[in-house]
């Protein structure tokens, strides 16, 4: 079986390489034209595809011979309207090649921020309401883009009747990504924190990798809709207070309970910033709801649908991300999981 | 008056943003090639029809007024094709690629009867039209000279040096800085008018994909000089105009609001300088705050874009000639085609 993997060099893309190859699986992997590959110890048997979802012109041949598509690409820097450009015009380019292609079977990677955080009394799990239009434009660009991704990828499925599973991981963290918008206000080396007991939304990338290359192999993914977090996650005193042991900063916190943030927020945005259209998003109401909010979170349907459990636990995702020891290796795939990709192999070698 | 707006890219924002406040314009549709970013659009500024095909939104539309805010490249062919369906365009800078093309256009709108307006914005910005006021009220004197200087970072990788997939003004000669030059020609043919002669230096400092980064001209126009300058290295950012008159001196930035006027004073001659930094400093004081406060509301530095729009849709609305006339569109153009290097850098 071969997997094209979008965004392949990127956090998580490399890391799903990893997983998938660890499964056996053939990589093909598309970065980006300028990309740097040195130090990512990729074995020869990766094979590099150059491209550029924006322009490229060569994406019809990046799906030939290739079983399923893992979409991890997405723009998360720039302006809100590169970011739509890149990653949902981006996807509309790769998806439209792929309509010409026999490739059946796409995993999208989306996100937690398509979920209106503001309609969520308790506990956001997979049947909690999505943004709706035009309320979605007043969210930030990284949200408009990823909710539109997800919208073009479903489109595309049902109109060519591929297999579609898109996956939603919460916060993904590792080495040289510890630090997490759910922490609160970071100030120089100090730290605002916006309910200190409040759970993050939080699957560590070996963890989160290990789901990708799963979902891919894995039958049982197809058709459906699946969170991506460790388990109910931590408490965001005790991750900052690792975060802040482990990467050897040390700095002052400032616990804030999230009732006052929110209520100060409404009340500048009912005043002070009544009219204005332009605010850090901090300061607008809905924004730092999605951000940090206090809910639960859950993993039950990923758990009950592909019988996963994360590889990793918290310490052992703490000692890889601020350990002396650099991994490159991905979790090893466990044999129930690896029992399950035979049907969708013999699937996929019949689809040929 | 019914518009529609073709290229619904970052530019295309503060189009669309500036339409939906202005009284009588009935924003009917909107184009491009991605069905997800024309329907987006749709859906964020209540647009009752998207289409991603221009030729079927002009057939089927057929609209008043048409936007074209696509990469430089497309224009001439969109711009011609909306005017062949009788609708007046507003054109994104620069209008055209070349000169030839600009020509061929202009002579196509002024047959049909409509109208071709540049986004020359940063002349409808507030400083240039006080300045403007000025001059015309008598107080500044003849102008004698101007001077306009952009320094911006045009360098990251994420925009015009994007390392990954070409932009759009690359192809145009003088690369990413001839996409500034009609801001600095326009500027300089509003305080100067006509170009007489010019000397230029491209220059490329920096390793990047960019053919230039550096850009320096000095113009003799047909009621003063000019020096027009673009630095990719000076820090921080800023848009500088300097306009110099016989009686008093101007100094803006126009990626701020800061505007000093500097002029005769009743006070004696040696305590001018004294009395002019006091008032020079409560002015910088006043636009540090007015600064901040506009970056939290409105359209910020695009504010000439929605001035120019406002008066444009008046002008049509009153059959009365636009703020930018073919005729500034033809100057300024003339202008950008003397700056342009003529080869390629080794």
């Amino acid at each position: 079986m071969r997997v094209l993997v979008t965004g392949a060099n990127g956090f998580l893309g490399r890391h799903v390489v990893g997983a998938l190859l660890a499964r056996g699986i053939e990589v093909r992997a598309m970065v980006r034209r300028a990309a740097r590959l040195e130090g990512l110890g990729w074995p020869s048997s990766v094979e590099v595809f150059r491209a550029d979802l924006r322009t490229s012109c060569e994406l019809p041949r990046a799906f030939e011979g290739v079983d399923a598509l893992l979409h991890l690409a997405a723009v998360v820097s720039g302006g809100e309207d590169a970011q739509f450009a890149g990653t949902v015009a981006g996807t509309e380019r790769l998806l439209d090649a792929m309509a010409a292609t026999a490739c059946q079977r796409l995993v999208l990677c989306s996100s937690f921020s398509v979920y209106n955080y503001s309609s969520v009394a308790r506990t956001l799990d997979e049947d909690s309401p999505l943004h709706q239009t035009p309320e979605l434009y007043t969210r930030d660009g990284y949200t408009i883009s990823k909710w539109w991704q997800e919208r073009v990828a479903r489109r595309f499925a049902d109109k060519h009747g591929w297999d579609l599973t898109v996956l939603r991981p919460g916060f993904i963290w590792g080495r040289d990504h510890g630090y997490l918008a759910a922490l609160g206000q970071r100030l120089g080396r100090h730290h605002l924190i916006i309910g200190p007991l409040t759970r993050i939304p939080m699957t560590h990338v070996d963890n989160c990798a290990d789901v990708f290359a799963l979902a891919a192999l894995d039958p049982r993914a197809r058709g459906e809709t699946l969170n991506v977090v460790d388990g109910p996650g931590e408490r965001v005193w005790t991750y900052l207070s690792d975060y802040m042991r482990g990467s050897s900063r040390p700095g002052w916190r400032l616990p804030v309970p999230y009732w006052l943030a929110i209520m100060m927020v409404r009340l500048a945005s009912a005043t002070v910033f009544r009219t204005a259209t332009k605010v850090p998003s901090i300061l607008i109401p809905r924004r730092l709801e999605s951000r940090l909010k206090p809910l639960r979170f859950e993993n039950r349907k990923l758990r009950e649908t592909l019988g996963w459990t994360p590889p990793l636990d918290y310490q052992q995702c703490l000692a890889r991300t601020y350990g002396a020891t650099r991994h490159t290796d991905s979790v090893p795939p466990r044999a129930s999981a690896s029992r399950d990709h035979a049907p969708f192999a013999a699937r996929a070698q019949s689809a040929k | 008056m019914k518009a529609v707006l073709i290229g619904a890219g970052q530019i295309a924002r503060q189009h669309l943003a500036c339409l939906k406040t202005l009284p009588g314009v009935d924003l009917a549709a909107i184009c491009d090639l991605s069905p997800a970013t024309a329907e987006a659009a749709a859906e964020r500024y209540g647009i009752r029809a998207w289409f991603t095909d221009h030729r079927a939104m002009l057939e089927k539309v057929r609209p008043d007024v048409v936007h074209i805010t696509t990469p430089p490249t497309s224009h001439f062919r969109l711009a011609m094709d909306a005017v062949d369906a009788g609708a007046h365009v507003i054109v994104e800078k620069p209008a055209t690629p070349s000169f030839e093309e600009l020509e061929t256009l202009v002579g196509r709108a002024r047959d049909a009867g409509c109208h071709l307006v540049e986004d020359h914005n940063y002349r409808f910005n507030h400083a240039p039209q006080r300045i403007l006021q000025r001059i015309e009220s008598g107080e500044f004197g003849a102008v004698t000279h101007v001077e306009v200087l952009i320094c911006l970072d045009i360098l990251g990788p994420g925009g015009f040096a994007d390392p990954n997939s070409p932009h759009p003004a690359l192809s145009l000669a003088g690369g990413a800085i001839a996409d500034f030059l009609p801001h600095l020609a326009s500027l300089a043919h509003l305080f100067v008018g006509r170009l007489r002669t010019t000397q230029t230096i491209w220059t490329k400092c920096k390793d990047s994909p960019l053919p230039y980064d550096e850009f320096r001209a000095v113009l003799d126009a047909e009621h003063g000089t000019a020096n027009l300058g673009f630095s990719s290295s000076s820090k921080p950012d800023a848009f500088w105009l300097r306009v110099y008159g016989e009686r008093m001196q101007a100094t803006a930035n126009l990626f701020e609001t800061r505007l000093t006027f500097d002029g005769p004073r009743n006070v004696p001659k040696p305590l001018r300088p004294f009395f002019s930094g006091l008032e020079e400093g409560k002015i910088i004081r006043r636009a540090a705050l007015t600064t901040l406060l506009r970056k939290f509301k409105g359209p910020g530095t695009y504010e000439g874009l929605w001035e120019l729009l406002a008066r444009t849709y008046q002008a049509l609305a009153n059959q009365s000639a636009p703020p930018v006339t073919a005729s500034d569109v033809l100057e300024v153009n003339r202008m950008v085609e003397a700056l342009k290097p003529q080869a390629r850098p080794a």
